[in-house]
């Protein structure tokens, strides 16, 4: 099928999504001028460059959307834009020097400039996908490669990885860096969408009876096992609990919406038990999380201390809040929390704007969950359903995750707070989450073709392919 | 692909979103918590940074009622010190020391007099485009510091305290406990430390101690008016109930379970069969011993409780629980009548603070109605503007104006009737009604009983309301009724 050309684009208004990014834009500039007032003592709206660039480079994207004509949703992207620029806000209130990098010609740049560049490359890679992605079967036909993908970046993980706080999960590749975890969700989802949409009515009938068990049927049963594993090789491997978790999390949520048989579910948190107790046992890391989180403040000065001090910066910030820039993040001259722009912003976000406020960042996440949930089920086959859901619960679960171990009810793990903590990888990974979500929701992406006349451009795509294609089929 | 035997993927979505809904709402739930309902224990917890961050910041004055200062900052040579320019105000205004902690007033009220408590939403809104994170308060207490330094010198060298409140509204207008000590030398760099390991070494009389609030002393004869509450609260006396075994028992002894109950010190009162009134003028045990009797257990302590009993009482400092028996007995807590005989005249078990006999006394004067003490006034910003207010607020109406009557009477009587006199006389106002009750609180063993009185004045129309007690002092009538006395007469010229 060909595409239509650049003369068949038909520009569409998007009246919603201008409204509510207006409303985004007037929040955030108001926060500036709130941020800028506190800081300087007196009325001011210091220098919003950085915000201006920011809104400036959503305002494009949000052009491009209307001029391209896609009937995509219109309430994820002012959901993100908001949650960015609060990001962005409370970036450039933190002591700037908290993260240098030498960007060559345009200097040394710091903290909020850093995410700025992190943030804008999000915002553009969700206006690339949500416009270009117009087809799937690039996903939906090739599971296993991206299932062997994955395997192949754990292991690279392993072999090359960097440890950082005795987290082994930064790549480099020459001057690049970055977190393969953040990507390695994604192509979780994608496979298990694949898999899913495949076997499902198979999972869903068949059954395997063991004394009281209802298990699936064993050959259903090894991919199970297979996830039950990498999730325990993610925590030994990368020492990353939070990425383990959350992908268990989303492979059980994912099975019971294909399946909806509460048994797998109740096996599969059976596994996970298991797997925590054996994991408690053998890495003394996971004892002293278990332990902080217990009770952090017999250990208040050793290693209970961050979650001590961010249980501070909740307690300060009250219902209300101190106001922006009015929190103490560096009370003495060190940081009040540690890692205060990564695992620990949402603290950092709910002191200066309190409950209410960070209450209302719940809201944005919630927002996402049920324009995800609703693109899921509007989906036009199962694949589409499975991979939004899937694409959902990557995002709304890691931000329920990092926001309930910041608040002591979970474990703390190093998950980051899509869209909000600092970090490129992050942002970059639920960039791709949000784009392909959008791109799932325009009723006119087709379904696969069926495999017939390929055009040309066709031809030399699946030549392309070839290796990858062979390799569906041995594994099938 | 057969799709037809999996259910719709719909339906699983939408049990996913009410899970997804549900891990939001205990985040949500987590927030209240920590940002609601721990908030202020959070930001006042030791360890938090932000409380060594304003440890050295401005701290808000204590003052009086009237604006005399009882603590401030001062700058002496540049630094900034605590200064607590009337020593006499202690234990209750307290000290504070960073390196020492701090008590009384300055303890309670840490948070508004550093300046990181939340104050009402909207001053707290504008607060946030202030500089500043932290603006100290300025605590006015209910304390009138003349009245206060008088009820110290009437202590003088002997151990006790004395509490004097306004019935009517439940002010606390002096909290007196002796021996005391100097809040400036307890903060004063350098010798801070040495000072208050000579405060604290044992035999020094634990002048630490707040005696008015946290003293826990053996009643005596005081304890029959809370007695006498119960009994008439509950209808088991009224004001004509006479005892005709009682002019006997007098001379043979008020057997209970083989125990005696002896009195000997009203002689004059002959063959009369004395009614409540005449009895509480002449103090008399056996009369009390039966009224705790035809009362009951449950009933006295059910009443006592009704008075503040058995639980601390709510107030602005810490308060010891004053209790009517031990408990542990099978007799609603009590070990057999013996006991609640014993406890209806204020021996027994029974152990309370001076606060509390001063809440006696005042639900009394003021016409069955208790007030909930208060220490403070008001919580003001140094500019004047009044962020918390402290509003009389009846705590408990214990008995109706027309039970009270009676009771009143009959503490009017005990200072001033004939026969009350030689017991309580010492305590009459010149030229007012005064009403009293003193007690002389055997300890058992060789030493001195404690003296004991409580009372109000005027007696129609009560303005202050006192109790006094010194430990070890002998006869209540002797030793404590006149300091009440004097208190009193002397608050009713300084606040005509």
């Amino acid at each position: 099928m060909i595409r239509p050309s650049l003369a068949g684009i038909h520009p569409r208004p998007r009246g919603r999504e201008t409204t509510l990014l207006a409303l985004a834009a007037a929040a955030l500039l108001t926060g500036w001028v709130s941020l800028a007032t506190t800081q300087a003592g007196r009325l001011s709206a210091g220098d919003p460059h950085l915000l201006v660039i920011y809104l400036v480079a959503a305002a494009v994207i949000h052009v491009l959307f209307v001029v391209t004509g896609r009937r995509t949703d219109q309430v994820l992207f002012p959901a993100v834009v908001l949650l960015g620029g609060i990001s962005l806000l409370f970036m450039a209130r933190l002591p700037p020097s908290l993260v240098t990098q030498d960007a060559g010609p345009a200097g040394i740049l710091t903290l909020a400039p850093l995410q700025l560049v992190w943030l804008v490359l999000s915002l553009s890679t969700i206006g690339g996908l949500a416009i270009l992605v117009r087809n799937d079967t690039w996903l939906r036909n090739y599971k296993y490669s991206w299932a062997a993908a994955g395997v192949t970046l754990l292991v690279l993980v392993f072999l090359f990885g960097d440890e950082v706080n005795g987290v082994r999960l930064t790549l480099r590749v020459g001057p690049l860096a970055g977190q393969p975890s953040e990507l390695l969700k994604i192509i979780l989802v994608v496979f298990l969408a694949g898999y899913l949409a495949e076997n499902r009515a198979l999972l869903a009938a068949t059954s395997l009876r063991v004394g009281p068990l209802d298990l699936p049927p064993l050959a259903y049963l090894l991919p199970m096992l297979a996830m039950w594993g990498i999730a325990l090789a993610v925590v030994v491997v990368q020492r990353d609990l939070g990425a383990a978790l959350l992908f268990f999390a989303v492979f059980l949520g994912l099975l019971y919406v294909a399946t909806q048989r509460t048994s797998f579910v109740a096996l599969g948190l059976l596994l996970a038990a298991v797997g925590s107790v054996f994991l408690y046992a053998v890495e003394p890391t996971v004892q002293v999380r278990v332990a902080i989180w217990l009770d952090p403040f017999a250990q208040a000065l050793g290693s209970g201390f961050q979650i001590v001090r961010g249980l501070y910066a909740f307690g300060r910030g009250g219902l209300l809040g101190t106001g922006l820039g009015a929190g103490l993040p560096s009370p003495d001259g060190t940081l009040a929390v540690p890692a205060l722009a990564t695992d620990y912003v949402f603290a950092g976000v709910a002191e200066e704007l309190g409950a209410a406020g960070a209450i209302a960042l719940i809201g944005l996440y919630l927002v996402i969950a049920e324009r995800g949930l609703r693109i899921a089920a509007r989906g036009a086959d199962d694949f589409r359903a499975l991979l939004a859901a899937g694409l959902t619960l990557v995002l709304v679960l890691q931000a329920a995750l990092i926001m309930a171990g910041d608040l002591k009810l979970v474990p703390l793990t190093g998950v980051t707070l899509p869209f909000v903590a600092y970090g490129g990888s992050s942002l970059l990974g639920s960039g791709i989450c949000v784009g392909l979500l959008m791109a799932l929701s325009d009723a006119g992406v087709e379904a696969p073709a069926p495999p017939q006349a390929l055009t040309r451009g066709e031809r030399l795509r699946a030549r392309g392919r070839g290796v990858a294609g062979r390799f569906e089929r041995a594994v099938r | 692909m057969n799709r037809g035997s999996a259910p719709p993927v719909r339906h699983g979505l939408a049990r996913l979103a009410v899970a997804v809904l549900l891990c939001y709402a205990a985040v949500a739930l987590g927030l209240g918590y920590w940002q609601g309902l721990q908030a202020q224990a959070l930001t006042n917890d030791p360890g938090n940074p932000l409380v060594a961050a304003l440890r050295d910041g401005p701290r808000g004055r204590i003052l009086d009622a009237r604006g005399t200062v009882l603590a401030q900052d001062v700058t002496v040579g540049g630094v900034r010190v605590r200064r607590y320019p009337h020593p006499a105000a202690e234990p209750a205004v307290g000290y504070w020391s960073p390196t020492l902690g701090s008590s009384g007033l300055e303890h309670t009220y840490d948070a508004d007099l550093s300046g990181l408590a939340g104050t009402s939403p909207v001053d707290e809104l504008l607060r946030k485009f202030g500089a500043s994170t932290a603006s100290p308060l300025d605590v006015v207490t209910s304390l009138d510091m003349r009245l206060q330094a008088d009820a110290v010198k009437l202590l003088g060298k002997q151990k006790g305290a004395i509490v004097a409140l306004d019935p009517t509204t439940g002010r606390v207008l002096a909290l007196a406990s002796t021996p005391s000590f100097d809040p400036d030398r307890v903060v004063a760099p350098g010798t801070g430390p040495a000072y208050m390991a000579g405060l604290s070494a044992p035999g020094n009389a634990s002048p630490l101690l707040d005696r008015a609030t946290q003293g826990l002393y053996t009643p005596g004869s005081v304890f029959k008016m809370v007695t006498a509450i119960a009994g008439i609260g509950s209808g088991a006396i009224t004001g004509a109930t006479t005892y005709p075994d009682q002019p006997g028992e007098e001379r043979s002894g008020f057997v209970v379970d083989g125990f005696k109950v002896v009195d000997g010190h009203h002689d004059f009162t002959g063959d009369t069969a004395l009614d409540f009134v005449q009895a509480t003028e002449v103090s008399c045990n056996i009369y009390f011993a039966h009224v705790g009797l035809a009362t009951g257990a449950g009933a006295l302590r059910d009443w006592a409780r009704r008075l503040g009993f058995e639980a601390a009482i709510p107030f602005d400092l810490p308060t010891a629980v004053s209790q009517v028996t031990s408990g542990g007995g099978p007799l609603d807590g009590f070990v057999d009548d013996v006991e609640l005989a014993n406890a209806a005249y204020g021996q027994g078990t029974t152990a309370v603070t001076p606060l509390q006999m001063a809440l006696v006394a005042a639900t009394i004067a003021d016409g069955g109605t208790l007030m909930r003490p208060t220490l403070v006034d008001t919580v003001r910003s140094p500019d004047g503007t009044v962020v918390q207010h402290t509003e009389p607020q009846v705590w408990q109406q214990v008995l109706s104006g027309a039970q009270d009557a009676v009771l009143r009477a009959a503490m009017t009587g005990a200072v001033e009737s004939a026969w009350g006199r030689p017991f309580a006389g010492s305590a009459a106002i010149p030229g007012v009604q005064t009403a009293g009750k003193t007690g002389t609180a055997q300890l058992g063993g060789s030493g001195e009983p404690h003296a004991w009185f409580i009372g109000f004045a005027p007696a129609a129309a009560p303005r202050i309301a006192v109790a006094v007690i010194i430990e070890q002092g002998g006869h209540g009538g002797e030793v404590a009724a006149p300091l009440g006395g004097q208190l009193m007469g002397d608050w009713l010229r300084l606040a005509p």
